[in-house]
C-alpha cells in the first residue's frame, strides 16, 4: 500500500513537472527573435481585418491576398483613377489594330535576386496560366487571347499560346481572337496578371505549382518590398527591396497587422497602426466613424468605391417584372443608408457606382413609395398569401441589419416574408439551386463594364435565372466591341433594360472610411491605385 | 496492465476509422463547396468547372475518401483547399500556441480549483464556502466571449496595462516576457471557466468522502486534521476529479474556439472556424482526426491513472 502510494505520488509529480516543462518549451519556441532593425529605420503598420489565404500571385481570389501580394509583386500597369493607366513593370501596353498587343517592359526591372525581368518571364507566366493543369484565378483574364477557351485555358496537351512571342528582351507580343477594347486589356491583363520568375519556377510541374513553397513564402519577387514572414492571422512582415527599379523605398520595415474590425480604431489612436487597409479588407465600422473623426492624430476621409450590395430576385418564382419593380418601390433604401451607414452610402439601381464611367446618369434610382408599390402589386395580381423566401448571408453586419429593414418594408405593403440566414458557402449552393425568392449578395467587380458573370444566362452569379435574349445579345456585343464610345452606348441600353426587367437591384454602395495617421507624409488607401507608388510612402522622421 | 493498454489501442483503430468515415461524409453533406469561396466574382462558369475538376471535387465521394485515406497511410494529410498549403504544416504552426494557452490555463485552473474546493468542502456552509460556490457559479455561467471582451475593455482599453490580443508584439522586443503578457488575459478568461467547473466537483466529491467512516477512524486514531483531509480524503475524492481532468485534456488540442477568436490567438480553434467558413475539407478532416485521437488517448490515460490512484481498480 505504502509502496503504491509513493509510486503514484512520484508519477503525479512527474506529470506536473512534465506539463510545466511542455509549456516552458512552447513559450521559448514561440518567443524567437523579432529580426534586426537599425535605429533610424522607418517602420509602418497597416491594419487589416481579412487574413490573406496565400501569396500565389496567379491564384489568389481573395482581395486580402491580392493586396498583400502587391507589396512584393508588380503588375504591368496600375490604374490610378478610373481607366487611367500608369506604367509600372511595363512602360506601356499598346495596340494598333485592337487585336495585336505589345507589352514593353521597363528595361531596368529586376527580380529581388538581381536577375533582369525579361520578356521570357512574361511568356512563361502567360503559358503557365493557360496550361490546363495550372490552378489559377486569372484564367478568365486571358480568355480573349488566341487559342484559349472561356476559362483561359489551352486544349489538353498544348503548353504554348499561339501568337504569343518575345520580340526582344523586353518586348512581348500577343494576339486576341477578336478585336478587344484596349482598356479591357489594360485593366484585365495590365493591372491583374502578375509576372512570375521563370528561373525560379521553370522546373515546377504546373499541377504542383499551387502547392509549391514559393506560393506560401515567395523568395524572389519584383516589387518594392520583400517577403520576410507571415505569422498566420497576426501579421505579414516585409522589408524594403533597396534595389527596386522604381527607386529605393523610403520605409524600411512594412507590416500588415491582422485584427478584428473593432480594434482598428483603438490601434489608430494608440499609434500601433498608421492606417487601415480599408476597401473591403480593413473596414472601420460606421459606428466608429464619429470616434475616428475626433482622433487628433489621424486624418479621416470617406471614399466612394465600386463594390455594391444587391438584392437578387428569383425570376423563376417571381416571374412578373412589375412585381419585382413593386418590391423595389417598397424598400426604403435611403433609410438603410441613413440608419446603417450614417449616410455614407450611394444609391444606384444598377451595378455601376458613380466612380464608374459606364454609369448611365440619366437613370434616376427608383424612389421609396409604398403606396405605389401596393397599387402595383394589386394591379399585377400578386398573391398576398404567398410567403416570400428571403435568404441572407451572414458575415456582413450591415447587410444582415439591412435585411431586417427590407423585411419590415415588404411586410408594410402586405407581402409575407420569411427571412433565413446562412453562411456564405450555403448561400452559394442555395443560389445555384434557385432555392430562394429574394437573396442578398454583394460584389466588387472590375471597372470594365462586362458583367456577364452576373447577368448572362449560366453566369456564375446569375442566381436570378435571368434569361432575356435581348440582354444576352447586348452583353455579347458589349464584350466584343473594341470602341469605347460604342461600348458606352451598348451598356446604356443594357442599364435601361435591366431597369425594366429588374432581375436584380443594387441596394447601396457603401462608402469606405479611410483613416491615416498624421505621421504619414505620403501614402494611404485610395479607391484606385493604392499601391501604385509604395516606394514613395513615407513617415515623419522622429 | 500492459496487455490492457495494447488492447485499448487496437480497439481505437476501428473507432478512428469510423470517425473519419463519419466526419468525411458529414462535412461533404454541408451545403456549398471549397470552390465557392475560392474563385473571384468575375470568374467564368468554365473557370469554376475547371477549378472543381482540378481539386478533384467531381469524383464520387467514396473515391475522394479513398484518396484521402491512401494519403493518410503515407503520413500525408493533404493540401488545404483554401491556402494550398500542406495541412501538416498548418497544424504544426497552430498546435504550439494552442498547447501553450490551454496547458497554462488548465494548470492555473487546477491550482486554483483544487485547494479552493477542498477548503470549501471542509468549511461547508461557512462564508468561504458560499463565496467559493458563488464565484464558481459565476465562472461557469458567464460566457467566455463576454468575459473576454470585458477583460479587454478594462485591462487593455481603459487601464492600458495589457495587450488587446495576439501572441507577440510586432517589431518590438519579443520573447518569453512578451508572450507572457499576451497570455495573461486569455488564460484568465479560460481558467475562470475551467476552475469554476472544477471547484464544484472537488467540493462535492470531498464532502462525500469526508463523511465516510474510515475518516472518522483516522481522526479517532489521532491523525492531524491536515493529513486526514489532504492525504486520506483527497486521494479517495480524486476518482471523479480525474474523470473531469480526462475530459478537459482534449480541450488542449481542440483549442478554445471562442476565446482564441476574441483574443486573436493564432491557435487551432481559430483555424477550425476559418476552415468551416471556407469548407476546407482537408483541414477539417485533419482537425477532426486530431481531436478524435486526443479524446481516445486521454480516455486511456484516465483509466490508467484510476488504477494508480485507487489500487482496487485493476485491469486484466
Amino acid at each position: 500500500m505504502d509502496y503504491i502510494q509513493k509510486k503514484s505520488k512520484k508519477m503525479m509529480k512527474q506529470l506536473v513537472l512534465f506539463l510545466s516543462l511542455i509549456s516552458l518549451v512552447f513559450l521559448t519556441a514561440c518567443g524567437g527573435s523579432g529580426g534586426s532593425s537599425n535605429k533610424g529605420d522607418k517602420t509602418m503598420y497597416i491594419g487589416m481585418v481579412n487574413p490573406p489565404a496565400s501569396f500565389n500571385p496567379i491564384n489568389s481570389s481573395d482581395i486580402a491576398a491580392q493586396y498583400a501580394e502587391r507589396f512584393m509583386f508588380d503588375s504591368f500597369l496600375d490604374m490610378t483613377s478610373a481607366l487611367e493607366f500608369k506604367p509600372k513593370l511595363a512602360d506601356s501596353i499598346d495596340t494598333t489594330d485592337n487585336q495585336t498587343y505589345t507589352i514593353k517592359l521597363n528595361p531596368k526591372a529586376k527580380w529581388s535576386d538581381g536577375q533582369s525581368i525579361t520578356a521570357d518571364d512574361v511568356v512563361f507566366t502567360f503559358n503557365l496560366i493557360a496550361n490546363p493543369k495550372t490552378e489559377t484565378h486569372v484564367g478568365g483574364n486571358l480568355s480573349p487571347l488566341q487559342g484559349l477557351d472561356g476559362a483561359g485555358k489551352l486544349p489538353a496537351g498544348q503548353t504554348t499560346i499561339p501568337g504569343l512571342k518575345t520580340v526582344d528582351e523586353h518586348t512581348v507580343e500577343f494576339k486576341t481572337q477578336k478585336p478587344v477594347d484596349p482598356n479591357y486589356v489594360k485593366e484585365m491583363i495590365g493591372t491583374k496578371v502578375i509576372t512570375l520568375p521563370e528561373h525560379v519556377l521553370k522546373d515546377v510541374a504546373p499541377d504542383k505549382l499551387a502547392e509549391d513553397p514559393f506560393m506560401i513564402k515567395p523568395n524572389v519577387t519584383s516589387g518594392p518590398y520583400k517577403f520576410v514572414k507571415y505569422s498566420k492571422n497576426q501579421y505579414v512582415q516585409y522589408v524594403s527591396n533597396d534595389k527596386y527599379y522604381l527607386g529605393k523605398p523610403k520605409i524600411k520595415n512594412m507590416y500588415i497587422k491582422i485584427m478584428p474590425a473593432p480594434n482598428l480604431v483603438a490601434q489608430l489612436q494608440s499609434g500601433e497602426i498608421q492606417m487601415n487597409a480599408s476597401f473591403g479588407i480593413g473596414d472601420i465600422t460606421f459606428q466608429d466613424l464619429d470616434t475616428v473623426k475626433k482622433l487628433s492624430n489621424v486624418n479621416t476621409s470617406v471614399e466612394k468605391q465600386i463594390g455594391f450590395q444587391t438584392m437578387q430576385f428569383n425570376t423563376k418564382t417571381i416571374k412578373d417584372a412589375k412585381v419585382r419593380q413593386a418590391f423595389v418601390y417598397a424598400i426604403n433604401r435611403q433609410q438603410i443608408v441613413d440608419k446603417l451607414l450614417k449616410g455614407q452610402g450611394e444609391i444606384v439601381d444598377g451595378p455601376y457606382t458613380s466612380l464608374n464611367p459606364y454609369l448611365d446618369k440619366s437613370i434616376k434610382p427608383i424612389p421609396y413609395d409604398p403606396n405605389k408599390a401596393k397599387q402595383m402589386l394589386k394591379d399585377a395580381g400578386f398573391d398576398f398569401n404567398k410567403t416570400i423566401n428571403f435568404v441572407v448571408p451572414i458575415g456582413n453586419k450591415i447587410r444582415e441589419d439591412s435585411a431586417n429593414i427590407i423585411a419590415e418594408n415588404l411586410k408594410a405593403v402586405g407581402v409575407k416574408v420569411k427571412t433565413t440566414t446562412y453562411d456564405f458557402p450555403t448561400i452559394m449552393q442555395k443560389g445555384k439551386a434557385g432555392d430562394f425568392d429574394i437573396l442578398l449578395i454583394g460584389f466588387t467587380m472590375n471597372l470594365d463594364p462586362d458583367l456577364s458573370s452576373l447577368y448572362a444566362p449560366g453566369g456564375t452569379y446569375n442566381f436570378m435565372g435571368y434569361d432575356n435574349p435581348e440582354n444576352t445579345d447586348l452583353l455579347k456585343q458589349g464584350k466584343s466591341e473594341p470602341d469605347a464610345t460604342k461600348r458606352k452606348e451598348i451598356y446604356n441600353k443594357l442599364q435601361n433594360l435591366w431597369e425594366k426587367d429588374m432581375p436584380v437591384i443594387t441596394l447601396y454602395s457603401m462608402k469606405e472610411i479611410v483613416a491615416v495617421s498624421k505621421n504619414v507624409t505620403h501614402g494611404g488607401p485610395k479607391p484606385f491605385g493604392t499601391q501604385y507608388d509604395l516606394q514613395d510612402w513615407d513617415l515623419k522622421s522622429k | 496492465m500492459f496487455q490492457y493498454i495494447i488492447r485499448r489501442i487496437l480497439i481505437a483503430i476501428p473507432v478512428l476509422f469510423g470517425v473519419t468515415v463519419f466526419t468525411f461524409f458529414v462535412i461533404n453533406m454541408a451545403p456549398g463547396n471549397p470552390v465557392d469561396m475560392y474563385v473571384n466574382p468575375s470568374a467564368t462558369p468554365q473557370q469554376i468547372a475547371l477549378a472543381k475538376e482540378q481539386l478533384g471535387l467531381n469524383d464520387p465521394l467514396w473515391v475522394q475518401y479513398g484518396h484521402w485515406l491512401g494519403q493518410l497511410f503515407q503520413g500525408n494529410l493533404g493540401f488545404s483547399y483554401s491556402t494550398r498549403e500542406p495541412v501538416t504544416s498548418m497544424l504544426i504552426e497552430r498546435l504550439g500556441p494552442t498547447l501553450l494557452l490551454m496547458g497554462t490555463s488548465l494548470i492555473v485552473a487546477y491550482l486554483i480549483a483544487i485547494p479552493l474546493g477542498i477548503l470549501s468542502a471542509t468549511r461547508q456552509y461557512s462564508w468561504i464556502d458560499y463565496l467559493t460556490t458563488g464565484f464558481s457559479f459565476l465562472g461557469v455561467s458567464i460566457p467566455h466571449f463576454f468575459l473576454g471582451l470585458g477583460a479587454i475593455y478594462i485591462f487593455a482599453s481603459k487601464l492600458e496595462l495589457l495587450p488587446t490580443g495576439g501572441m507577440n508584439t510586432l517589431g518590438g522586443t519579443t520573447g518569453f516576457g512578451d508572450t507572457f503578457f499576451h497570455m495573461i488575459l486569455p488564460v484568465l478568461v479560460l481558467a475562470t471557466g475551467i476552475a469554476g467547473n472544477m471547484v464544484r466537483y472537488v467540493r462535492s466529491s470531498m464532502i462525500d468522502v469526508l463523511g465516510k467512516d474510515y475518516l472518522r477512524t483516522a481522526r479517532a486514531k489521532g491523525l492531524r486534521n491536515f493529513i486526514v483531509t489532504n492525504k486520506h480524503a483527497l486521494r479517495n475524492a480524486l476518482i471523479p476529479i480525474i474523470t473531469i481532468i480526462g475530459m478537459d485534456i482534449p480541450l488542449l488540442i481542440g483549442g478554445a474556439v471562442v476565446t482564441e477568436q476574441v483574443f486573436q490567438w493564432p491557435g487551432l480553434g481559430q483555424l477550425t472556424i476559418q476552415s468551416i467558413g471556407s469548407r476546407d475539407y482537408s483541414a477539417l478532416m485533419a482537425l477532426n482526426l486530431i481531436a478524435a485521437i486526443a479524446v481516445l488517448v486521454s480516455n486511456l490515460l484516465t483509466d490508467v491513472v484510476y488504477s494508480i490512484v485507487d489500487p482496487r481498480i485493476k485491469y486484466e
